[in-house]
């Protein structure tokens, strides 16, 4: 089983007197799904820039598998709030981007991104240039970008912040449909205490000043919804409402209402 | 109303979260384009009246100011005939041959230190006062300098106008390489990019509309320093064909030179800009 583990790691940005995150653990599994909650200034991205080896820990120690995190890694895709797609590229050629990179033959890639845009039912949107599609498409089209380079682990950082209500509601059901399918371990950072619940199998609730985590949930909603519960079924659910009110109140705990 | 109204724009929908160009809200008057337009083209009628009408009234000798009908007929006697041992087309060709020419010289070396700039704190430190040194002379304070190192043959001419272009490409290139989006780079490094494949296949092409942009300004900047090339040795092209007609105080060509080195400019500008559409559609799209 793989593991990507977080040990102690405190974040200090050059420049900033006090430090971002202090001494924060975290262990995700393949097959997990963590959800980073908090209030702005927690350090969540922080955390999750650190697990994808794009900023540097000032202490404590990143792994996979036990072999220390250098640097960002294919098996660690990220997929960012604003797309970051290549306007240059087509949709298909945006997915198969990582391929390319691994000199995969022309027509592999194109059989393979075409697989992945399917998954993410974007099965007819192979030849459409980036600014033709709606957000929420993007959205799917950097998901399927980022499955494409085979990862263990998908990083989210906020993926569907910049998405209207409703997409971002639909959006969600495909995260898990991914999530299911491609057998990955995902790290992501949200503001939505809905989005969490429905998504986790997990939740880290950080606190600003320094960042640290107060607390920890297991939630099972997401794995409802891959054992097949309609996703409406499980938001009317009692305990749905229960857990979000306990959630709710670890975020804001300690602040003034 | 039915639900299907609202999910028939998704096509337009799909700049609304950049928040900057909402192309249904406040429908631009059409006319303010067409009007701007009409002004321009009645303030080049008036200005073409009133040379006629200078001319033929004689208010201004022709020697300091020829009548267009004499300049267009010199356009069509110089096409022809040709002036100074070179036809109208052989002057235009030989200063194109040159300007190109040096277009290609500026990319080589200029998207390279342009690239150095915008990557590496050491190519900023080296290239960057270069450039600003460079930048401001003129070139016919250099022209000189150029002349005793290269003698007085064709590279000297396009070395003069390659240095003009230098800077403008050089500078855009850099602007557009520093002008990357960090998350674009981040995602092909977590996509398994190496620091070479990162250059070529995000900062290359994330900084060509700003890189084409550069050749336009450098276009611009070198066909105005073709007079300055021409000015030693040359025997052929319209910077040539201009000084030696001053010399010999024939205005009409000087004036007919003046007026086809700019109408060359615009078509240039105009077929760039062609170029620009069809290689980077998403240049103000994102």
């Amino acid at each position: 089983m793989t593991h990507l583990t977080l040990d102690k790691v405190s974040v200090h940005y050059d420049g900033q007197p006090a430090p971002a995150v202090e001494r924060v653990s975290l262990d995700i599994a393949k097959g997990d799904f963590v959800v980073l909650v908090g209030r702005s200034g927690c350090g969540k991205t922080s955390l999750l820039n650190v697990a994808a080896g794009l900023v540097e820990p000032a202490g404590g120690l990143a792994t996979v598998d036990g072999r220390p995190i250098t640097g960002p890694g294919s098996d660690r895709a990220v997929v960012f709030q604003n797309d970051a797609l290549f306007p240059w590229l087509t949709a298909r050629e945006n997915v198969a981007f990582a391929l390319r990179l691994r000199g995969v033959s022309a027509d592999k890639r194109a059989r393979r991104a075409d697989e992945l845009l399917s998954l993410v039912k974007l099965g007819d949107a192979g030849d459409k240039r980036i600014w033709e599609l709606s957000g929420g498409m993007r959205q799917r089209v950097g998901l399927a970008r980022a499955l494409a380079a085979e990862p263990e682990f998908l990083l989210l950082d906020e993926p569907l912040g910049a998405l209207d209500a409703l997409t971002r509601e639909r959006m969600q059901t495909t995260l898990l449909d991914l999530w299911a399918a491609a057998q990955v371990g995902v790290l992501m950072v949200t503001h939505g205490i809905e989005e969490a619940l429905v998504l986790a199998t997990r939740i880290v609730v950080l606190a600003p000043g320094p960042g640290h985590v107060v607390r920890t949930f297991e939630t099972h909603f997401g794995r409802r919804y891959a054992a097949g519960e309609p996703i409406r079924a499980i938001k009317a659910d009692p305990a749905f409402a229960a857990a979000r009110a306990e959630l709710t109140d670890a975020i804001f705990e300690g602040e003034a209402a | 109303m039915s639900v299907s109204t609202y999910s028939e724009r998704p096509a337009a929908k799909a700049g609304e979260t950049d928040g900057l160009s909402v192309p249904w809200s406040r429908p631009r008057p059409k006319r303010a384009v067409v009007s701007a337009r009409l002004v321009s083209a009645i303030t080049i009628l008036v200005l073409l009246t009133a040379w006629t009408a200078a001319s033929l009234l004689q208010l201004v000798s022709p020697v300091f100011l020829p009548s267009p009908a004499a300049v267009w007929a010199k356009i069509v006697v110089v096409a022809r005939d040709g002036f100074v041992d070179a036809t109208l087309l052989q002057h235009i060709v030989a200063s194109l041959w040159r300007v190109f020419a040096a277009l290609v010289a500026a990319i080589l070396v200029g998207v390279p230190v342009g690239l150095a700039i915008g990557i590496s704190r050491i190519g900023r430190g080296v290239f960057d006062p270069l450039l600003e040194f460079l930048r401001p002379i003129p070139p016919l304070a250099y022209l000189p300098l150029i002349i005793i190192w290269f003698g007085i043959g064709e590279p000297s001419k396009i070395l003069v106008i390659a240095i003009a272009m230098l800077a403008p490409v050089a500078l855009s290139t850099a602007a557009g390489v520093r002008g990357v989006s960090r998350e674009r780079v981040d995602a092909a490094r977590s996509l398994g990019a190496t620091r070479a494949q990162v250059i070529r296949h995000v900062i290359l092409p994330s900084a060509l509309p700003s890189i084409l942009t550069g050749l336009r300004i450098a276009l611009g900047a070198g066909w105005s320093t073709l007079v300055a090339a021409e000015l030693v040795a040359a025997t052929r092209g319209l910077g040539f064909m201009i000084q030696s007609a001053a010399q010999f105080l024939v205005t009409d060509v000087v004036v007919m030179g003046i007026l086809v080195i700019a109408i060359i400019a615009f078509a240039l500008e105009f077929i760039i800009r062609r170029i620009e559409r069809v290689l980077v559609p998403w240049a103000g799209r994102e």
